[in-house]
């Protein structure tokens, strides 16, 4: 989690009021990324898949770095979106930008040097070879958030590009601006949460942060309250346990709705990572399935799940 | 999900058509079969989080009450108590009284039932609740029709039963204490005070 220190008299006497929205720094995020899966790869029985993300999000820090910078949202966007309490970020247009081809040619360019097993390579190359009117399907379709079943391969390249383009769309905004629009909703894309993290960074100790899939962008949630439905009754939480009762990822569960979503305590430890950890803990996801609830988080990278 | 698959051949290569979790598609299958016979033996551990408010004093802090189910007497039990950062008073704070609620909430002195010390005994012995309120309404009627008055020294009517106190909590809701301050005050209650102050 990253935050700009600024000036802020709320600090006196040690009860600040948490920021609604921390953006992403979209090189460092990925970078960081990158590093929490090879941590996560190491005697892990996903070390082969969790590798390849690793080399993934590495491909993600460097194009974030090295394409050309993306046209911020006009400040008149912004001002409207804030006051019909929208979100500034029009995923429904963001699919028609060249740049967000331009980011998925590049990706699918670079990603070609990652060691990946052959029907990844085949994904690849068809996303690489597909037509515009091709790419464009499958760039909506993330953007919707409604990968089919059928294809998470090539669909999981074109959600690694869009993570870059809405991230560094996402870092141009002034976080102050942005206003809540509804539990579960990111205030910057209108995207669906990954995961949540409960932060240990000063000034917001203790509080909840719902993780865009689509932006990046970490939101202000209240805790005990379901993150697709937003009730808080019937919330429960359920952990892999393994004999400590320390576990740092649980699943926060609703009888309202029936659905899941990760939580994750970077309370107990700070370098969890709301999408690199969601992947890491399939095994939560495998004993989830057990259960009565369905799972809410939204990762490209965890598609049947 | 309906996909028109035709329209896509593009993807027919890629071994799209069928059903399948990212990690099979992109050809981790091995991997996935193996983290997932790895976790089979393991079992899912259910714990609670339930919002709450102190009750010590009238700062009302938040509280953030954690249990799970204690495998020896099969109920749940609270294991941990910190302030809700969500809230806007405390913001997550406690003071060393709420800081120690967990072991006032599982302390084996804790009183979880009524007791009566009858008049010339020495122990406390234990009531039903029924038992306990017709005591204290009974007691509370006797002592106002022997004690209340209905004027004052000048004769202008008053509502003044100053023979009986009333302590109320504080760990209540705005609703409770209107409630509260209306019958304790309707019955002519002077000496009317809260624990919150305590």
């Amino acid at each position: 989690m990253t935050q700009v220190a600024e000036p802020d008299p709320g600090m006196i006497g040690g009860v600040p009021t948490p920021p609604l929205a921390i953006l992403p720094r979209p090189e460092r995020l990925f970078g960081q990324r990158a590093a929490r899966f090879d941590v996560l790869a190491e005697g892990s029985n996903l070390g082969p898949y969790l590798r390849f993300l690793a080399d993934l999000a590495r491909v993600q820090a460097r194009l974030a770095a090295d394409l050309p910078a993306p046209t911020p949202v006009p400040s008149d966007r912004v001002a409207l979106a804030r006051a019909s309490r929208m979100p500034p970020i029009d995923r429904h247009d963001a699919g028609a930008e060249p740049l967000l081809d331009d980011t998925l040619s590049a990706l699918c360019r670079e990603a070609a040097g990652i060691e990946m097993p052959a029907a990844a390579r085949l994904a690849l190359d068809a996303v690489a070879a597909a037509t515009p009117d091709d790419r464009r399907w499958l760039l909506g379709n993330v953007l919707d958030d409604a990968i089919p079943v059928d294809s998470p391969a090539p669909h999981l390249f074109a959600a690694a590009a869009v993570q870059v383009h809405l991230a560094r769309i996402a870092a141009t905004l002034d976080a102050r601006q942005l206003v809540p629009i509804r539990t579960g909703v990111c205030p910057a894309c209108g995207g669906r949460p990954a995961s949540s993290v409960v932060t240990g960074v000063q000034g917001a100790e203790g509080t909840r942060y719902a993780a865009c899939s689509c932006c990046q962008t970490l939101w202000n949630e209240v805790r005990v309250k379901c993150l697709c439905c937003g009730s808080t009754k019937g919330i429960g939480l359920q952990s892999v346990d393994d004999g400590t009762g320390e576990a740092t990822v649980r699943a926060e569960t609703c009888d309202e709705c029936g659905s899941w979503v990760k939580q994750m305590l970077q309370t107990k430890n700070p370098a969890l990572d709301p999408v690199a950890d969601d992947v890491g803990t399939l095994g939560l996801d495998a004993l989830m399935r057990g259960g009565t609830w369905r799972r809410g988080g939204v990762n490209p990278f965890l598609i049947g799940y | 999900m309906n996909i028109d698959l035709s329209r896509r051949g593009f993807l027919k290569l890629a071994g799209a058509g069928v059903a399948a979790t990212s990690l099979g598609a992109l050809g981790f299958g091995e991997a996935e079969a193996a983290e997932l016979a790895h976790v089979r033996a393991f079992k899912l551990a259910a714990t609670t989080e339930a919002r709450n408010t102190c009750p010590y004093c009238s700062v009302a802090c938040g509280i953030i009450m954690y249990s799970r189910v204690d495998d020896a007497t099969g109920k749940k039990r609270i294991f941990h108590i910190e302030g809700d950062a969500d809230h806007p008073t405390n913001r997550g704070t406690l003071c060393p009284k709420g800081a120690a609620l967990k072991d006032f909430v599982n302390a084996p002195t804790r009183l979880t039932q009524p007791r009566i010390r009858k008049p010339g005994g020495t122990e406390f012995e234990p009531v039903s609740w029924d038992d306990a309120l017709d005591r204290i309404a009974r007691a509370l009627k006797d002592d106002r029709d022997a004690n209340f008055l209905s004027l004052n020294e000048a004769g202008v009517p008053v509502n003044r039963w100053t023979t009986t106190g009333f302590l109320a909590a504080s760990a209540t809701t705005n609703e409770t204490a209107w409630l509260t301050y209306k019958v304790v005050r309707s019955m002519g209650v002077v000496a009317f005070d809260n624990q919150a102050r305590v």
